[in-house]
């Protein structure tokens, strides 16, 4: 199995990570902002320096680099003549760097890449590739790995058709907790892009989606059944699609990542699976799922019709596994979702 | 009692007294006591899942439980507001604050329960 673990960006990071874990094949970290931008929040910005230190001591321990460029939305400077220079500069610094593989979303830079730089050229989540189609194009457009849109990752058909109309490499995220279908996945990560990409900087007054991905769940929990994650026992399932992981979560401690880690590696989990999942960090301590009662629940999900007012099945679940933590005092109890 | 410990009690107490009230689990994010640099001091409530349609129906309740919580914590309730997402249903937070006298004399120059977009007024208590 190749697993990548995603890295907040420093050298201190990095090093917990490489000693703390022999299973990871590849760390994934974002750029600067000034030249590129990521589709997802970040906590630092690495400069070149610190990319060619960062890379050399991830070589030493025989672990990919990954350069996460994934912007959304460049809001068409990458079209300007000096757009153009500005980018291609940097991709010629990260090439000259050693850096196995840079993972963008924008097609163009997907073509660019691939035609004028040796690195593996990687489709992004952002690029939403979720149909046999999309995915022979980017191959066509010169991509070496393209990471799936987690929206199909329940999707068997889907996932079974990818990997039979192209032959490059397939990734899959695996503990992106997004809302299944999310009405805000496109306007949320275009907003990320230019609020963590080159100028100008917004000033932006609350982050609407992220509220309102939030208040969706605590309003309708079965929502978070319904997020398309792999639970680290389901792995298995996915073997004849590709044995390439990837775990979400660039903004967290070590710690929690190296408890993915270890979680996937081992294809196993025995607690709250709201510890693995990435995006909705904020209500971690709201709600209890536990992973080992989810067992089994993946064979409902391959035969779904995924029309969910029809089936239930998620509905129920979330109704008999989900508990709630409730205050008592100065701690915390945990009550059913329904009483 | 540790004044952490006061915030944390106080804050599992609203939660749960909103979640009963709203029959919904509202939760409670964040509790933060602050002193502004202008003077202001108070309470922040970060709240997520409690809606606009929320405070509008159930005004008088919500307004008599950031009260009790206020004085719980030893601040004067004397201005009490939600922070709204603008435009939206969002709630982003509850507050509780002492008002220094320039933002006092910003918001007693303003009429009604939305003097700014992202503000929907509770309690104002104006001064003699």
């Amino acid at each position: 199995m190749k697993l990548y673990a995603p890295h907040v960006g420093h050298l201190e990071a990095l090093e917990e990570l490489l000693t703390g874990s022999k299973d990871i094949y590849g760390i994934y970290m974002a750029g600067t902002p000034d030249y590129v931008g990521t589709g997802r929040t970040n906590l630092s910005s690495p400069g070149l320096e610190e990319i060619a230190e960062q890379t050399a001591r991830a070589h030493e321990e025989d672990v990919k680099m990954e350069v996460v460029l994934n912007s959304s939305c460049m809001g068409g400077q990458h079209l300007t003549p000096e757009g153009y220079n500005r980018v291609n500069w940097y991709f010629t610094q990260l090439h000259n760097i050693g850096v196995d593989a840079v993972t963008v979303a924008e097609p163009y830079f997907i073509e660019m890449l691939s035609k004028d730089f040796d690195m593996e050229v990687v489709v992004s989540v952002l690029s939403f590739v979720d149909s046999p189609q999309k995915a022979e194009f980017y191959e066509q457009l010169g991509a070496d790995t393209i990471v799936i849109d987690p929206v199909i990752n329940r999707d068997f058909e889907k996932l079974e058709a990818i990997r039979d109309s192209v032959s490059c490499d397939l990734k899959l995220l695996v503990n992106e907790g997004c809302l299944y279908q999310c009405p805000f996945r496109y306007a949320h990560f275009n907003f990320f892009s230019h609020a963590n990409g080159p100028g100008p900087k917004l000033n932006v007054l609350d982050d609407y989606y992220y509220y309102k991905c939030l208040s969706l769940r605590i309003s309708d929990p079965q929502q978070l059944i319904k997020s398309p994650w792999i639970r680290p026992e389901d792995l298995k399932e996915y073997r004849h699609i590709t044995d390439t992981f990837k775990i979400g979560g660039r903004t967290h401690f070590p710690n929690w990542i190296l408890n993915n880690v270890q979680a996937y590696a081992n294809e196993s989990y025995d607690g709250n699976l709201m510890d693995l999942l990435d995006c909705p960090r904020d209500i971690r301590d709201l709600f209890y799922i536990s992973n080992k009662e989810l067992e089994g629940a993946i064979n409902q999900w391959k035969q779904c019709g995924k029309v969910c007012n029809k089936c239930g099945y998620c509905k129920k679940l979330a109704e008999k596994i989900i508990k709630v933590y409730t205050a008592e005092g100065c701690g915390n109890i945990l009550k059913p979702l329904k009483s | 009692m540790t004044i952490t410990d006061t915030l944390a009690k106080n804050r599992g107490e609203l939660e749960n007294k909103l979640r009963n009230l709203l029959a919904k689990p509202v939760f409670l994010i964040e509790m933060d006591a602050f002193a502004l640099p202008c003077g202001c001091k108070g309470l922040t409530i970060n709240t997520r899942g409690l809606q606009f349609d929320d405070l509008e129906i159930f005004e008088e309740h919500i307004n008599e439980y950031l009260k009790k919580t206020s004085e719980n914590l030893e601040v004067e309730p004397s201005f009490l507001f939600a922070r709204l997402v603008p435009g939206t249903a969002e709630v982003a937070s509850l507050n509780s604050r002492v008002l220094c006298n320039r933002c006092y004399m910003d918001f007693a120059r303003g009429t009604g329960k939305q003097p700014r977009p992202d503000i929907y007024i509770l309690n104002f208590s104006r001064r003699e």
